[in-house]
């Protein structure tokens, strides 16, 4: 077999139109994943009966189970659910009706929420118990103390690992082909087996992936130079 | 007036404090002597709740709260009462020392943003800090972190501010400053509670000088009279140890 290396530009030309369902997948099961990631370490860090177990028990079974797996079970088990409450309240609404890339999304948030718990977690942690106690000296309240002096820090603390479940998350993006989205890798697929030059486009998308990577490590050494303006002191 | 009544205290089955009475009237300075692990720290973080009390009694002003049976209110009205300069400083790392002092005039205050910005330049300046207002902590001296530690506890304007042993963690070398600003702040009437090893400083500044040790307050009185005139045996054996006798010779 001979490689064909103008068919590597070829493909990544129509890889680019694919990079937008990558890049939607990777951008919202990272934004609600983090949510589910504060509300969760926040939840076991305080120790917050049942929702702290619950949030525990999630973390360990998501983090214990492969991230295609997830998939799996959110595509063949919300349908039944979904279409078992909707027969029983009459709601008239079909399961079939939902966009493929909307159980991507569900079930990416999900896997991605278990990760940044324990990300946020270890922020939470890293920041000294003495910058809370100041903020209560001053009068605040907990959730002002949290969203104006803990908070921050913890962000600048857990910054590089979210930028490495970022980029996780992009690259695991990839399973969505097994429920028939087509991000860059399943783009690839096909136009691969259509012309029948499967290196070739894996080579491309391989590219394509690492330049999104870069794109997400520029952006996070941007932040964290921004974040971390105030670490530069030299003297203790 | 800040007025504990049986205040006390328990960690497990230790009990750190033991069934405290303590009166500070206003304008007072006290100072809380004694060795290690003799609960004064914690008493002075029972007063504003970074330690819940296990019994008793606080009252600031006309504020009563009893600890038993304390609600939220209670101790978040307690901690507007009063103000806080802590050992390690914890000033706020990622805020400016302008943003430390401001903070809470604008979030727990509700102070407008120009009036917080003037009213802190004009504290940071009396602490001697003009022109290190847009410093992070990282940026500043043990002794200018202090002192902007206590910018922001004057800043609120409490009823108290509560000092725990503010000098302790600075080089030698930076003690006197930070000492020299709480000198000047205490002759403006200020009440403070103080937790120092600063004999010198509880000697000149301090008008009332209390003594612990496991967990309850062993002698109070004038300082003069309490630090050269001791009458509990605990006292001067307290006393012997961190004073220096100028025995020897060369």
């Amino acid at each position: 077999m001979k490689i064909d290396p103008s068919f590597i530009w070829t493909a990544f030309v129509q890889l680019l139109s694919a990079i937008p369902t990558t890049l939607m997948i990777t951008a919202v099961s990272v934004s609600v994943g983090f949510v589910i990631g504060v509300i969760t370490a926040l939840f076991r860090l305080y120790r917050i009966p049942v929702l702290g177990q619950i949030s525990t028990a999630y973390v360990t079974f998501i983090r214990g189970t492969p991230m295609l797996t997830h998939l799996l079970l959110i595509y063949f088990g919300l349908p039944v659910i979904i279409d078992g409450l909707s027969g029983w309240f009459g709601w008239g609404f079909k399961s079939a009706s939902i966009p493929m890339i909307a159980f991507a999304y569900i079930s990416f948030s999900i896997t991605a929420g278990a990760y940044m718990s324990e990300v946020v977690r270890s922020g939470l942690l890293a920041v000294n118990r003495g910058q809370l106690e100041a903020a209560y000296s001053i009068g605040m309240t907990t959730f002002q103390a949290l969203r104006r002096i803990v908070f921050p820090q913890a962000l600048a603390f857990s910054l590089p690992n979210l930028s490495n479940s970022a980029i996780g998350m992009l690259h695991g993006s990839t399973l969505a082909f097994t429920v028939s989205v087509v991000d860059i890798n399943a783009k690839a697929q096909i136009v691969a087996s259509t012309n029948w030059k499967f290196f070739e486009a894996y080579v491309a998308a391989a590219v394509i992936f690492w330049g999104l990577t870069v794109l997400i490590e520029r952006l996070t050494a941007r932040l964290e130079k921004r974040i971390q303006l105030y670490n530069r002191g030299g003297v203790a | 007036m800040i007025q504990l009544r049986q205040l006390s205290k328990s960690f497990g089955r230790q009990q750190v404090l033991k069934s405290i009475d303590l009166t500070v009237n206003q304008g007072d300075v006290v100072v809380i002597l004694g060795p290690s692990g003799s609960g004064k720290t914690t008493l002075l973080r029972c007063i504003n709740y970074l330690e819940k009390p296990s019994g008793g009694e606080i009252a600031i002003g006309d504020y009563r709260v009893n600890c038993s049976r304390a609600s939220k209110k209670d101790i978040h009205t307690l901690r507007q009462k009063t103000a806080m300069v802590f050992q390690q400083y914890n000033l706020f790392r990622h805020k400016t020392a302008l943003e430390n002092v401001m903070e809470g005039l604008v979030i727990v205050k509700k102070i407008p943003k120009e009036e917080a910005k003037a009213r802190s330049i004009a504290l940071l300046e009396k602490v001697g800090l003009a022109g290190k207002l847009d410093a992070y902590p990282s940026q500043l001296s043990g002794g200018q972190q202090q002192r902007v530690g206590i910018a922001r506890a004057l800043a609120l304007e409490p009823e108290v501010i509560l000092f725990d042993e503010p000098t302790s963690a600075l080089d030698p070398e930076l003690v006197g400053e930070v000492l020299e600003v709480i000198r000047k702040i205490a002759k403006e009437g200020i009440t403070m509670i103080v937790v120092t090893h600063e004999m010198g400083f509880a000697r000149d500044v301090a008008n009332h000088a209390v003594f612990m040790d496991g967990g309850v307050i062993v002698e109070e009185g004038s300082p003069a009279e309490l630090l050269y005139h001791p009458r509990e045996e605990r006292t001067k054996q307290f006393l012997k140890r961190i004073t220096p006798e100028p025995s020897y010779s060369i």
